[in-house]
C-alpha cells in the first residue's frame, strides 16, 4: 500500500502531523504502538511554563527562541508555534474547548497541593485557575489511589473530603472506572447528595480530572446543578482522562478525514535507499506488511514511547538508527540531585531547520524523513513545562515542511 | 529531661537490638538509643545472606563454626525471617579446582553439610548458571530479612520491659574517675535533650564504635570498609550463588524476597557518613557476577547501595578480648580502667545473637549476677506465622494495595502506624516492604503521603518530605540507570516534576488569603 505520508508514532506530535497532512489533502497512514504519552501526562497544554509569571506567552516565547537557538521552538519559530496551537484548538469546538487565561500562563492546583503553570486548559479546569481567590472543597474517593483530597487541600488552606463509594471498604478504583461512573446520572446524584452534606460556605468544588471521557461538560454542568456551586477538575496522576479525551477527538477526526489508523502496531524495519526511506515493515505475527510512502514523520517519543533507547554505553534511536546527541558516558547522564536538569533529557535527534535529521557534521541523513515531538534534541520539556507545546508545534511544522514541496 | 536506666545500649543495629532482647529475657532493664531508626547502619545494608559458614570455612574456620551454630539456632527462633534456599559454590574454568578441594575438605572438618555436584547436576538445579562451569558445591546457605529480624528482636525486648529512644544521638559522655557518669543525648528530630544516668553502658555502634569512644577520651583502631551491592528487579536464581574461590569482589548473588542482590566490593573509607556506590564498583560487580549468571549482563537493576563493615584491627593492645576474628568484645575496665563500659563491634548479621549473648554474659559477670541466656531457646515474635507472598497474592484486588511492586496493603501500613513511635517516613519504609520493589517507591510514596494526610498524621509540609524521599531514592537509582530503568525514571520524573510540579525551589504554595 502506498501513501503520501506515513506518520510513525501516535502521541500528540504524531496526531498533529497526521492532522496537518490530512488538511493538506494528503493520503496519510499513522502507525502507533500505543497512545503515546498523551494518556499518561497530558492533562492540559503546556507551552512554556518556565517564564516569569506575568509575562505574555508570546513575549516569553520570542525571548526563549532568541536565547535557545538549538531548542525545537527555534526551529519552528514564533509564527509556526502560534499557527500550530490554533490548529490544535480548532479541533476542540465548544463545549469542550481549550482556552487561555489572558494570553499568559495560568496556574492550576496539582495532586500535591502545589500550583502549576500551564497554558491551554479545557473548560472543565477553568474554575480552578483562579482558585486562590476562592474558598473550595476538594473531593476525593476512597480507594482511588492517585488523588488524595487532604493532600491537595492542605497547602491551599481548603478542605478536603474523601467519599466512600463501595459498601465494602478497601476496594480499589481506577481513574477510568471513576470517569465511566461519572457519566452515569444516578452515580452523580448519589455523590452530589453526599457533597452537599459537607459543603460549608465553599463556593467551588474541585474533583480529580475524572469527570467522564465522552462528555465532561455535561457531567460538570449536571454536578453544578446538583451541588449548587461551581465544579472543576484537577489534573491527577496517570492515566490522564483529559489526555484520553484529546486522543479520542483526534482519532475520530482523523478517521473521518480518511486517515488510515494503525493502532497497536509497531514498525519493525525500514527500507532505505539513496538517503531516502522507501517504506516501513509493520510486523503483525505471523505476517509482515510493507507500507511505502513519499514522506515520513518520525514521532516516536523518548524513552517511554520507545523512540530512544539506552544501553549502558550510549543512547540510540530505535527505528532509523539516527544519530543521537550523546550526553557523555552513563555516569554523566544524570545529575547528583533528582531535581537537577539531567543532561540525558537534552539528548535527542539533531535536525536542520526543517526538522530533517542530520549528522553531527550538519549533513542531512534522510531527505524524506522529518522528526517531530519530544525525541528532538535541545529541550528539557519536563523542567521547561513545554511538552505539549513542543509536540504540537513540531508535529505541525515538520508536516508543513514535508508537504510544502 | 533526666532519665535513669540500669543499662544503656547505644546503637540500634542487630547487635544493639539483640542485646536489648537478651537482657530483657534475663530480667535486666535497659534503654536503647539510636541516632537513626533501627538498622540504619550495616545491619540494614548488607546482602541478606543467611550464612551457613561456607564463605569463611577455608579462610576463618572459627568464624565459620560460629556461623554454623548460629545458623541452626536462627532457623529455630526466627524461621519467619529466613528463606532456606540453599547455596551453590560454583567453580568456573578460570578458578581451577584447587580451592574447591580445600573447600570441600574444610566443610567436612567443620561438619558443614556440603555436596559436590557435577556440571550437569548444577545446571539442572539452576538453569541460569554459566554452562561453562566445572562443578558446584551445595551447602545450606539461605536468605535472611534483616529488617524483620532486628525489629522482631526490638519488639520482644520491649515486650519484656526494655525501652528505646530512636532518632536520638549521644552528644557527650561525662567520665568521672573510673566510670561514665552521665550521657547527654539529643533527639535529632525535635531537639529535646536527655541527661541519662546508667549503671552500665554498652557501645554497640558498629562502624561508629571509635567515634563514640572518643567522647570518653578512648580510642580503638577501626578500619571502615565499604561494601557495595546491586539489586535486580527479579530473582535470578533460586539458590545463593557463590564463586568457589578465595573471597573477592563480586562473588555472590543472593535471592531475597522478590529480588536478587549482587555483592560485594571492599573499599577502605575514612568517613562512616558520606559514601556512595561508584561507577567503577557497578561495572566490577556486573562484570564479575555475570560470569556466574550470564543473564546479569542484560538484567534490569533497581538500586545500588553500600554498607560499612566495621573492621576491628586486632593486636593493637595485648589486653583486648578478641573473642574471634568475627567480632570483638572489649571490657573497658580491663583495657582502659573505665568500669562500666563495654564495646562490642565487628561480626556478622548471622552471629548477632551470639554477640549479644557474650556481651550480656560479660555484663552479668560485671554486675555480679548469675542468669543465663535464653535467646537461643525462645522463638522471636512472628515466628509462629511465617508471612507468605501467597497470602498477599490471595488478597490482591480485594483490599487496597499501596505498593503494587511488593503488594503492601494499606491495612498493613495502618497497623504499623498504630504500633506507634514512628517519627519519619523512613521509619515506615523500614517496617514494611513499601518502596522496596521495582519502582523504588516512585508510585507508592505519594500514596503513602496521601494516606497520612487523610489520617491527619502529617506534620508540616508533605512535599518537603516527598522531596527528601525522592533525593534519597535517587542516590540508589542513579548508578544503575540504563535500559528499561530509564523509561521508568522518565515516567517518575514527569509525574513529580511535571504533573505534581514538585521542584527543587521551595514549592509554590499560593494560599487562599
Amino acid at each position: 500500500m502506498h501513501y503520501d505520508l506515513i506518520v510513525i508514532g501516535m502521541g500528540l506530535s504524531g496526531l498533529m502531523a497526521a492532522k496537518t497532512a490530512a488538511e493538506a489533502g494528503r493520503k496519510v497512514l499513522i502507525i502507533g504502538k500505543g497512545m503515546g504519552c498523551l494518556t499518561l501526562f497530558s492533562n492540559t497544554i503546556d507551552v512554556l511554563g518556565k517564564i516569569p509569571e506575568t509575562t505574555r506567552l508570546r513575549d516569553g516565547l520570542s525571548q526563549w527562541i532568541q536565547d535557545h537557538p538549538e531548542h525545537p521552538y527555534s526551529r519552528v519559530g514564533l509564527t509556526g508555534i502560534e499557527q500550530a496551537l490554533s490548529s490544535f484548538t480548532s479541533l476542540f469546538k465548544p463545549p469542550y474547548s481549550f482556552q487561555t487565561i489572558g494570553d499568559e500562563n495560568c496556574f492550576l492546583p496539582t495532586g500535591a497541593g502545589t500550583m502549576r503553570p500551564t497554558y491551554l486548559i479545557p473548560d472543565t479546569m477553568v474554575a480552578g485557575a483562579s482558585s486562590k481567590k476562592k474558598k473550595g472543597l476538594i473531593v476525593g474517593f476512597k480507594g482511588f489511589r492517585d488523588f488524595y483530597a487532604g493532600y491537595v487541600a492542605g497547602p491551599l488552606n481548603w478542605r478536603g473530603v474523601t467519599l466512600p463509594i463501595f459498601d465494602t471498604p478497601g476496594q480499589e478504583i481506577s481513574a477510568t472506572a471513576l470517569s465511566r461512573w461519572m457519566e452515569n446520572e444516578s452515580f452523580r446524584e448519589t455523590i452530589g447528595r453526599e457533597i452537599i452534606k459537607y459543603l460549608s460556605g465553599e463556593t467551588c468544588v474541585g474533583f480529580p480530572a475524572i469527570l467522564g471521557v465522552n462528555d465532561p461538560i455535561k457531567v460538570k454542568r449536571d454536578l453544578e446543578e446538583k451541588i449548587g456551586v461551581e465544579v472543576f477538575e484537577i489534573p491527577a496522576l496517570s492515566p490522564s482522562i483529559p489526555g484520553m479525551r484529546i486522543f479520542n477527538r483526534f482519532k475520530e477526526w482523523l478517521i473521518r478525514k480518511g486517515v488510515t489508523f494503525l493502532l497497536g502496531h509497531s514498525v519493525a524495519k525500514v527500507s532505505i535507499k539513496d538517503k531516502r526511506c522507501e517504506g516501513v515493515y509493520v510486523f503483525n505475527p505471523p505476517v509482515s506488511n510493507f507500507y511505502s510512502a513519499d514522506r515520513f514523520i518520525l514521532a516516536t517519543g523518548r524513552f517511554i514511547g520507545g523512540g530512544l533507547m539506552a544501553d549502558r554505553e550510549r543512547i540510540s534511536e530505535s527505528i532509523f538508527n539516527l544519530p543521537v546527541s550523546q550526553p557523555g558516558s552513563q555516569e554523566e547522564w544524570f545529575g547528583k540531585s533528582f531535581f537537577d536538569e539531567h543532561p540525558i533529557h537534552r539528548s535527542g535527534i539533531l535536525t536542520d531547520s526543517s526538522l530533517r535529521p542530520i549528522a553531527e557534521t550538519g549533513e542531512p541523513i534522510l531527505e524524506n524523513v522529518r522528526v517531530a515531538g519530544t525525541i528532538l534534541s535541545g529541550h528539557h520539556s519536563t523542567d521547561e513545562k513545554s511538552r505539549e507545546g513542543i509536540e504540537i508545534a513540531t508535529g505541525y511544522w515538520a508536516t508543513k515542511r514535508a508537504v510544502a514541496k | 529531661m533526666n532519665l535513669k536506666t540500669e543499662v544503656l545500649i547505644i546503637g540500634g543495629g542487630a547487635t544493639g537490638a539483640g542485646i536489648a532482647r537478651d537482657l530483657s529475657l534475663r530480667g535486666i532493664p535497659s534503654l536503647l538509643i539510636e541516632k537513626g531508626d533501627f538498622l540504619s547502619g550495616a545491619s540494614g545494608r548488607n546482602h541478606g545472606l543467611f550464612h551457613s559458614g561456607g564463605r569463611y570455612v577455608v579462610s576463618d574456620p572459627e568464624a565459620a563454626r560460629e556461623c554454623i551454630a548460629e545458623n541452626r539456632i536462627l532457623r529455630k527462633i526466627a524461621p519467619h525471617c529466613i528463606e532456606e534456599t540453599d547455596g551453590l559454590f560454583v567453580s568456573l574454568p578460570e578458578d581451577g579446582l584447587d580451592f574447591r578441594n580445600r573447600f570441600i575438605q574444610a566443610c567436612e572438618e567443620a561438619a558443614l553439610p556440603a555436596r559436590l555436584l557435577s556440571r550437569e547436576e548444577a545446571l539442572s538445579l539452576e538453569l541460569g548458571l554459566n554452562p561453562d562451569l566445572l562443578s558446584a558445591v551445595k551447602i545450606p546457605d539461605g536468605a535472611i530479612d534483616p529488617f524483620e529480624l532486628v525489629l522482631a528482636n526490638a519488639k520482644d525486648a520491649e515486650a519484656h520491659g526494655a525501652t528505646s529512644l530512636l532518632h536520638t544521638e549521644v552528644i557527650s559522655l561525662l567520665v568521672d574517675g573510673d566510670r561514665v557518669k552521665t550521657v547527654l543525648a539529643k533527639d535529632l528530630l525535635h531537639g529535646e535533650e536527655y541527661l541519662i544516668e546508667a549503671s552500665y553502658l554498652i557501645n554497640a555502634t558498629g562502624a561508629w564504635a571509635d567515634q563514640l569512644l572518643k567522647l570518653a577520651g578512648l580510642r580503638i583502631a577501626m578500619a571502615l570498609s565499604k561494601g557495595s551491592m546491586l539489586i535486580t528487579n527479579q530473582r535470578l536464581s533460586h539458590r545463593v550463588v557463590n564463586r568457589c574461590r578465595p573471597p573477592s569482589d563480586g562473588d555472590i548473588v543472593v535471592p531475597n524476597h522478590t529480588v536478587s542482590i549482587l555483592g560485594t566490593t571492599s573499599v577502605r573509607l575514612e568517613d562512616a557518613e558520606n559514601f556512595e556506590v561508584t561507577p567503577q564498583e557497578v561495572f566490577l560487580l556486573i562484570k564479575e557476577t555475570s560470569k556466574m549468571l550470564p543473564a546479569i549482563e542484560e538484567t534490569r537493576f533497581i538500586r545500588a547501595y553500600a554498607g560499612i563493615r566495621p573492621l576491628f584491627q586486632s593486636g593493637e593492645k595485648g589486653d583486648d578480648r578478641v573473642i574471634s576474628r568475627g567480632f570483638v568484645l572489649i571490657d573497658h575496665e580491663k583495657r582502659d580502667g573505665i568500669r562500666n563500659l563495654i564495646t562490642i563491634t565487628g561480626g556478622k548479621l548471622v552471629t548477632y545473637r551470639l554477640m549479644a549473648e557474650k556481651t550480656s554474659d560479660l555484663l552479668c559477670r560485671k554486675m555480679g549476677i548469675d542468669v543465663s541466656c535464653t535467646t537461643h531457646l525462645n522463638p522471636l515474635p512472628g515466628a509462629e506465622k511465617p508471612s507468605g507472598l501467597k497470602d498477599r497474592l490471595k488478597t490482591l484486588g480485594k483490599v487496597e494495595t499501596l505498593c503494587d511492586c511488593e503488594l503492601v496493603r494499606r491495612k498493613e501500613v495502618e497497623e504499623v502506624l498504630r504500633e506507634g513511635k514512628l517519627k519519619n517516613l523512613q521509619d515506615i519504609l523500614h517496617r514494611t516492604r513499601l518502596a522496596k520493589g521495582t519502582c523504588q517507591g516512585g508510585f507508592c510514596v505519594y500514596r503513602l503521603l496521601g494516606m497520612l494526610n487523610e489520617l491527619g498524621l502529617t506534620e508540616g509540609n508533605s512535599n518537603k518530605i516527598l522531596k527528601g524521599f525522592l533525593e534519597e531514592r535517587w542516590k540508589g537509582i542513579r548508578p544503575v540507570l540504563w535500559g528499561t530503568s530509564v523509561k521508568e525514571e522518565e515516567l517518575i520524573e514527569t509525574i513529580y516534576k511535571g504533573i505534581l510540579n514538585i521542584t527543587s525551589a521551595e514549592c509554590r504554595m499560593r494560599n487562599a488569603e
